[in-house]
């Protein structure tokens, strides 16, 4: 997409869909994370619609995250999977790809690549969005071999440690010990490393983040796309519960994902020093950029007085 | 009937804050209306989970929020 396929003609504006004109109007469309970003959201229409994820889902309250964090939503293709994820990705105003289960990060790798070629002037993001099923399982040697050819684009683990969209089968990622429904036994062997095997196999940026600190958690987000533009494969295992097989009530979900930080999902960010030099590069120029914007509108507002 | 958020707009428009708009799981239903400086639930699309009561009650202490059932006034 660009921003020109989004903006319909004025006149044609009233036979649309209130949704999409509210979008068009009031969506984060062309903005920047001052006016429609992560620190606003409730205050401009977010790209993600109505969704059929469970009340309380820490997964799709992160998923509404990244979907605000976007530096360029216009140009961001998303891909996914089968598993709970799919249901709120697929309903964002954002094109997105879903295919066999588990090769999301093998339909990027040839995306990213075909979008280099066809528009070698501009700079698309692609990212995948899967489960820890999705991605560290059953997508695992998709995932690792993209990571270990160098592909530049993002990889965004939704780690709620079970299968979730199918009832609660323990993952690669459940804890050791786990009792799930269908793990009635407890499960017994460990966590995957996810973030070392990420490193061993040639990611340039990972993290390890429960998110719970909005600013943290987006700008990590945002990190991740800003390297893989230009360094290569980047990834960020985030831990959202699930609610339903781990039997959390619904109003003590924030708070556990306030525990897990103390707990297996520990902050961790690795980074080479080419992606670190991307990153402190990109962080200056948005600064600047604030930084005159804000000037601009003082001088216009003391104008106006 | 189902449980739905509900923000006491008075109590809120005295704090300078949107914490809760920031933390519902769901986009474009807990809002903020800048003009009258309170958030607000569109009731046909939240899902009942009290993430938002959490937020104001627990973490805080504000309590502008309750649930209800949907429709009722109050
Ligand atoms: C080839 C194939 N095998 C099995 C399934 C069934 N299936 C759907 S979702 C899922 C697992 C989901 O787990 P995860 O990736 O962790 O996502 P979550 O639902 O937990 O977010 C499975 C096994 C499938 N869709 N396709
Ligand atoms: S099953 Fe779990 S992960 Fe899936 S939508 Fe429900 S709470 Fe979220
Ligand atoms: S957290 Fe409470 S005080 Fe703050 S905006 Fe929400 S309802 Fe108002
Ligand atoms: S109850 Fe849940 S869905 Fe409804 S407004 Fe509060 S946080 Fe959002
Ligand atoms: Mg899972």
């Amino acid at each position: 997409m660009s921003l020109k396929y989004i903006t319909p003609a004025e006149r044609f504006k009233r036979y649309l869909p209130k949704d999409y004109v509210e979008l068009v109007d009031f969506g984060p469309f062309g903005k920047t994370q001052d006016e429609a970003g992560p620190g606003n959201m409730g205050q401009f229409k977010e790209l993600v619609e109505e969704h059929p994820m469970c009340s309380g889902c820490w997964m799709a309250y992160y998923i509404r995250l990244i979907f605000a964090s976007l530096p360029c939503p216009e140009e961001t293709v998303t891909l996914g999977t089968a598993g709970c994820g799919r249901l709120a990705i697929s309903q964002a105003a954002v094109p997105f790809i879903y295919g066999n289960y588990g090769d999301q990060n093998a339909m990027a790798s040839g995306l990213t690549r075909a979008f280099r070629l066809r528009f070698p002037d501009k700079q698309k993001d692609v990212i995948t969005i899967a489960g820890d099923g999705g991605t560290m399982d059953i997508g695992f040697s998709m995932t690792m071999h993209s990571w270990i050819r160098g592909e530049k684009f993002t990889t965004i683990m939704l780690d709620n440690e079970v299968y979730g969209n199918t009832g609660g089968q323990s993952s690669g990622m459940s804890p050791k010990g786990a009792v799930l429904k269908m793990a009635p036994m407890g499960k017994d062997f460990e966590k995957m490393p996810a973030t070392k095997l990420a490193q061993a196999a040639g990611c340039v940026y990972t993290v390890r983040m429960s998110p719970t600190n909005i600013k943290k958690a987006a700008k990590i987000i945002r990190r991740a796309i800003f390297v893989a533009r230009e360094v290569g494969p980047t990834f960020i295992q985030a831990y959202t519960s699930c609610n339903i097989e781990y039997s959390i009530p619904t109003e003590e979900v924030f708070q556990d994902a306030k525990d897990q930080e103390k707990d297996r999902f520990q902050f961790e960010e690795y980074m080479t020093d080419e992606a670190k030099e991307v990153i402190e590069r990109v962080e200056a120029e948005e600064k600047a950029a604030s930084k005159s914007r804000k000037a601009a509108k003082k001088a216009a507002a003391a104008e106006a007085v | 009937m189902y449980y739905v958020a509900k923000v006491n707009s008075d109590q809120c428009a005295d704090y300078k804050c949107t914490t809760c708009t920031l933390y519902c799981p769901e986009a474009n239903t807990l809002m903020f209306d800048t003009v009258n400086n309170t958030s607000w639930v569109d009731e046909d699309r939240c899902k009942g989970c009290a993430l938002c009561v959490y937020v104001c009650t627990d973490m805080l202490d504000r309590n502008c929020i309750t649930m209800v059932m949907s429709g009722q006034e109050g």
